[in-house]
């Protein structure tokens, strides 16, 4: 089966700027994608490019199509939410549910509304009216209410509080997803998130750094606690990132061999957002 | 065509002085005619009568149009700016709605859409007004209430939104153009480029082709859809004293559609219009 995106040196430049730098990634269908790196890091760009609004360069394949070229067409299997401030204020909820409904053919109404009738929103509020919170809820009850191949969501809780952004999470998962979907989620709050994914994508400058299943992650990589007295000699195995903490030494270790390394200490994989500090800084912290 | 209806739609959600300015207007009117003194002796003569009637019908259309100029313009400035400035267009844009129906749909509303609009409220607000003074003057005059004279202000009505929804296509693609390309400052951007261009032909070259061809694109309108030259108006407009000049006369779209600047002023409405919508591919929020 074909990639549900599939990107070969993708590359977008700002004036001199270059936001990505030959990136290659792709992403099967069915999975929770995190893409992950620190602010500026190229992130957004490459969401934009898979989203179709803005050009770029080299290849890009989204569900088959060119997202530039064809956003419209792919805009009837995929969706997005940029992030929680892009509802208009002056918008009505049951506008934007009429709307929807009027202009997408995989939108189901009665799937909004159930949606929304477990939340506190009424119908002819305003966006502006609304709490971030609640104009969440209502992008997502758009959202989940189309029958879409692949939902983008763009630092969606950026600016929620830990309630909002628990309940948006837990919807998505529980009331969302499915083996037929597929999620690409960037954010730069990777604890929030890491439960909740089966893959990971690294980007750092522009570049991708890491492109893995956790099941992958499990084994190329490990950390491994070393005490002061062995740490020369696990140094030998070249880990590819060192922190001290409490006068222990955890060492990152990529492609080990787990019978030598357990000499040194106890072995355990790395979280996301440890793998995440170790991958983007590099040496010792 | 179902998701043209709903972006037309969409522009009176957002936009919902399309329908508030027209109804203030109309209403500000209809409180002078109840309120206001009414003379009906200049309506004695039956002649003096009719055309008092076509004035009167004429004024408020005249009224009406002069306030959606404004109005639109102020609009196709705004359209496409708005959804950037408030990031809203990542919302417009995750939908299966293409640019080019966005920049069309906005375009229809600015030069059909609205204009329609305002031609019903000053409709409306003839037929009211007309009501409330006849009441009041306790008489039903042939000089309010003649159907020829009303069914003729119509057609007057949708030639003058047709041929101006042409001859001002290329200010319209050039506010639309503007609004989809400005990170501020939007009025600004549309007035400086002309400006400066006929700043600089002035200082270097000291000749005016600038000014005479915008100058020419904003009033040049009438001399080209309507019959009024000299000749024209000895052969016809001699007897206007005694005879209520009659529109189909005095209206020219033979002359309008074979007039070379009609046309090219199409052509150049039409690429700022392609412009337009290459620049709503390309550019997101502010």
């Amino acid at each position: 089966m074909p990639a549900l995106i599939e990107s070969k040196d993708l590359t977008k430049r700002y004036g001199s700027h270059i936001a990505l730098d030959r990136a290659n990634f792709s992403i099967e269908a069915g999975k929770i994608v995190g893409l992950i790196g620190p602010n500026g890091a190229g992130k957004t760009s490459a969401l934009r490019a898979v989203l179709g609004l803005t050009s770029y360069e080299g290849q890009l394949t989204v569900l088959g199509r060119e997202p530039f070229r064809e956003r419209t067409a792919l805009m009837g299997d995929a969706c997005f939410i940029a992030d929680v401030a892009v509802l208009p204020g002056w918008l009505r909820v049951d506008q934007a549910i009429d709307f929807v409904a009027g202009v997408h053919p995989k939108f189901r109404r009665d799937r909004a509304l159930g949606f929304l009738a477990k939340t506190q929103i009424t119908g002819k509020r305003k966006m502006r009216e609304l709490s971030k919170g609640m104009k969440t809820q209502v992008h997502l009850a758009l959202t989940m209410a189309i029958d879409a191949k692949l939902l983008v969501l763009d630092e969606p809780t950026l600016g929620l509080d830990i309630l909002a952004r628990r309940a948006f999470y837990d919807a998505l998962v529980n009331d969302y997803m499915d083996d037929t979907r597929t999620i690409l989620i960037t954010t730069h709050q990777v604890e929030e998130v890491e439960n909740l994914l089966t893959d990971i994508i690294f980007i750092d400058k522009g570049r991708i750094v890491l492109d893995s299943s956790l099941d992958d992650v499990a084994v190329r990589f490990a950390a491994v606690t070393v005490s002061p007295d062995r740490i020369e000699a696990a140094r030998a195995e070249k880990p590819f990132y060192e922190r001290h903490i409490l006068g222990k030494s955890l060492l990152y270790f990529e492609n080990p061999d787990p019978a030598k390394l357990a000499a040194f200490g106890e072995l355990h994989t790395p979280s996301v957002s440890d793998l995440f500090v170790a991958k983007l800084s590099g040496g010792v912290a | 065509m179902k998701t043209y209806s709903w972006l037309i739609r969409r522009e009176f959600w957002e936009f919902r002085a399309t329908w508030l300015i027209p109804a203030v207007v109309g209403a500000v009117l209809l409180i002078s005619a109840l309120f206001g003194r009414i003379d009906m002796t200049a309506f004695d003569s039956h002649l003096a009568a009719l055309n008092l009637g076509t004035i009167y019908l004429l004024g408020l259309a005249v009224l009406f149009y002069a306030v959606m100029s404004i109005y639109t313009s102020w609009y196709l400035m705004d359209c496409l700016y708005n959804d950037r400035r408030d990031r809203s267009i990542l919302f417009w844009k995750s939908l299966p709605v293409s640019d080019s129906q966005t920049v069309l749909s906005k375009l229809l509303m600015g030069l059909a859409v609205i204009p329609l609009v305002f031609m019903v409220a000053a409709d409306l607000t003839s037929l009211l007004m007309a009501f409330v003074i006849s009441i009041r003057a306790r008489t039903f005059s042939a000089v309010l209430w003649n159907p020829q004279t009303w069914f003729q202000v119509q057609v007057l009505w949708l030639y003058v939104i047709a041929t101006t929804a042409i001859w001002y296509l290329p200010i319209a693609g050039w506010l639309m153009l503007v609004s989809a390309w400005a990170k501020r400052a939007v009025m600004l951007w549309t007035l400086l480029p002309p400006l400066v261009l006929y700043l600089i032909e002035k200082w270097f070259l000291n000749t005016h082709v600038v000014q005479n061809v915008l100058g020419q694109r904003l009033v040049g309108y009438a001399a080209v859809a309507y019959h009024g030259n000299e000749q024209w108006i000895n052969d016809n407009m001699s007897e206007a004293a005694t005879v209520p000049v009659s529109v189909w006369r005095f209206i020219n779209p033979a002359g309008f559609f074979s007039s070379l600047e009609v046309w090219i002023g199409l052509a150049v409405g039409v690429a700022m219009i392609v412009g337009t919508i290459q620049l709503r591919m390309r550019r997101s929020e502010i």
